[in-house]
């Protein structure tokens, strides 16, 4: 073993760290489609963070003088309200802007549990073959069969409709996608060489499930883990549509467009500005999940 | 391959039960007892609501009502709703054909529409047509489904009025139902203009429930078909001087069917969870609609019986995709299990 000081080890541990983050940087913006997703996900996040600051409005002030006002690009459109004002008056561009904070806090939730759980069940599984093995993924072979929707309708309706138990519900239906993945990567990590040899080492199992096979299986998880996130909004934004998600007033975007629907032929921007917000979202984070496969995985590359 | 069909059917066994099981213990889950809910505001006395838990075998042991509803199940008798006291089964084999009608014909634009667009843009790799295809179906992929939906309202019969909003066919028809699918009695019917009228009410549901599955499909067929397209024998194909169309359908596009089979049999759990909010939108008198109905009414029979069918339904199409499998590759059905 050399002797080198604990000083240049960090620094080389660092300097290769960062070649391995350029390399993956490189590969990212390959893919433009991925780069405009990542901008575009990017102001989001910052108008969801100064969300009060960059607000015109309260998003749940009701302005009785001004209802149902139209965008500023439709005839009757006011600059005081850019988007337009919704049946209660309220002002729709700050409505959404408030919205975006709920589309990331679903991502973030679902995907945390999703990560920690479905992490944890699958290496589990990878590691104890036998009945163990057979009855996680028994167990995940269950939920998988109810479709996700119906199930996390069911799920709320146990619960009480609100939006953290659809998030509970709709992270319930998504953990058997990452059990699924982590333990079959796991499984093709366990026959390697660096694993029997930390074996011989004397590393314990959880040493072996968590520092020595985990990192190896990262890539596909935060693929999966990226496509989720959009997944979630999406599901979120159903049941609030179906009236078992957010409840009113808050301006989360699918139950801002439950809210407006018996506005569809009067005033149709009611229901299209949300609806564009959570398709353009969710296309973003779509888009950054390809680039990601792209970087991470040479092998699931896309075919470009 | 016989062998193979009853391997599978063995390990769904095991997660036939599981889904009961789940099903059982979700409406158990609800606080409450169900004859207060049944009862709703109005309350029931002491006496009946002792009657009544009774009667629904309510007052028995957990794991004795489980017992007696797995062997009520396995005699095909799901229980009553609650709400309208017709028994669960019948009442999901009556609203059961217009689910499948819409389900298959949503399909089937995916599959017609999907499937060759993704070839056309494997062999025209890199191509404008390529990508918009791939942007198109990556926002396909992307739609807020009931979004998407209301907005086919707004343009198809709100501007244009070309196409009704809800139900499966005009009031101005009636006819008995022979085969549950609403396009092939309204054309048996002999009513001029019955079948028109059927078939424009499925054409917005279609393409609302359609447009997933057809991004997926576009996508997959495209990766399934590059990656074939690569592969010695389609070199050798090539060498051999067959025309590009054979090389293309017959050589590559069968090896490469497969994942795009995978895609298809995974779809009709979308299909079916989809279905919830495409039958709500257009008040389509399937069984997703059937489903939120009666989670809202609390119609927990019929919750229950309903995850119970829908699941066993979903395991079934995985097993037929999984003897497809089989059939296809027999390298599969061989790998000696």
């Amino acid at each position: 073993m050399s002797m080198q000081s604990p000083n240049s080890k960090s620094e080389k541990i660092q300097s290769a760290l960062m070649a391995v983050l350029s390399g993956f940087w490189y590969e990212f913006k390959q893919n433009r489609g991925a780069l405009y997703g990542l901008i575009f996900v990017t102001i989001l996040a910052f108008v969801a963070i100064f969300a009060d600051l960059v607000a015109p409005f309260s998003p749940i002030e009701q302005y009785r003088d001004f209802l149902k006002l139209p965008p500023i690009w439709v005839e009757g459109g006011n600059w005081d309200f850019i988007l337009g004002t919704d049946a209660l008056g309220r002002d729709q561009l700050s409505r959404i802007i408030h919205g975006s904070r709920y589309s990331f806090y679903i991502g973030f939730i679902v995907i945390f549990f999703c990560l920690t759980i479905g992490i944890f069940l699958g290496l589990v599984a990878a590691f104890n073959k036998g009945y163990v093995d057979t009855f996680i993924m028994r167990l995940m072979d269950i939920i998988l069969a109810f479709p996700s929707l119906l199930m996390a309708l069911a799920l709320v309706a146990i619960l009480g409709p609100s939006l953290e138990n659809a998030m509970i519900a709709i992270a319930v239906v998504y953990i058997p996608h990452f059990v699924r993945l982590t333990r079959a990567q796991a499984l093709s990590e366990l026959g390697k060489d660096y694993v029997s040899s930390s074996k011989t080492m004397g590393a314990s199992s959880a040493r072996l499930m968590f520092i020595n096979v985990l990192p190896n299986c990262m890539a596909p998880l935060i693929v999966q883990a990226t496509m989720s996130f959009s997944s979630a909004i999406l599901d979120a934004a159903a049941l609030g549509f179906l009236g078992m998600g957010a409840q009113p007033p808050t301006p989360e975007w699918g139950t801002m467009l439950a809210d407006s629907r018996q506005y569809i032929t009067s005033d149709p921007w009611l229901m299209g500005i949300p609806g564009l917000f959570i398709l353009v979202t969710v296309l973003s984070i779509n888009l950054i999940g390809d680039g990601l496969r792209d970087a991470l995985d040479p092998k699931m590359k896309s075919n470009k | 391959m016989l062998r193979f069909i009853l391997q599978r059917l063995a390990v769904l066994i095991p997660t036939f039960f599981g889904i009961t099981l789940a099903a059982f213990i979700f409406i158990h889950l609800i606080p409450g007892d169900p004859i207060e809910v049944m009862a709703g505001e109005r309350g029931v006395s002491p006496e009946k609501h002792a009657e009544l838990m009774h009667a629904f075998g309510l007052d028995q042991p957990l794991w004795k009502q489980y017992l007696d509803y797995i062997w009520q199940l396995l005699h095909g008798d799901l229980g009553k709703s609650f709400v309208t006291k017709q028994p669960v089964i019948e009442e999901f084999f009556k609203l059961f054909p217009a689910t499948v009608e819409l389900a298959l014909s949503a399909l089937i634009f995916a599959i017609i529409i999907g499937i060759p667009a993704g070839i056309i843009a494997a062999v025209k790799r890199g191509s404008v047509f390529d990508h918009s295809l791939m942007t198109l179906s990556l926002t396909g992929f992307s739609m807020p489904l009931f979004w998407w939906a209301l907005l086919l309202i707004v343009f198809f019969s709100g501007n244009l009025g070309w196409t009704p909003v809800s139900g499966r066919i005009s009031v101005l028809y009636y006819f008995d139902s022979v085969t549950g699918f609403m396009l092939i009695d309204s054309w048996l019917s002999g009513q001029p203009g019955a079948f028109k009228s059927a078939a424009s009410h499925l054409i917005l549901p279609t393409i609302a429930l359609g447009t997933i599955p057809l991004a997926t499909f576009a996508r997959q067929t495209r990766s399934a078909m590059l990656e074939t397209m690569g592969e010695d024998f389609i070199k050798t194909a090539r060498a051999k001087g067959l025309s590009p169309f054979r090389v293309t359908v017959v050589h590559a596009f069968r090896n490469a069917l497969i994942p795009i089979i995978t895609v298809i049999g995974l779809s009709v759990g979308v299909l079916l969870g989809g279905a919830i909010l495409t039958e709500t939108i257009f008040s389509w008198p399937g069984i997703g609609k059937w489903m939120v109905d009666s989670i809202f009414r609390r119609d927990y029979a019929v919750v229950q019986g309903g995850l119970i069918l829908i699941a066993t339904m979903v395991i079934a199409v995985n097993l037929t995709v999984d003897v497809l499998y089989g059939l296809i590759d027999p390298r599969i059905r061989k790998k000696g299990h």
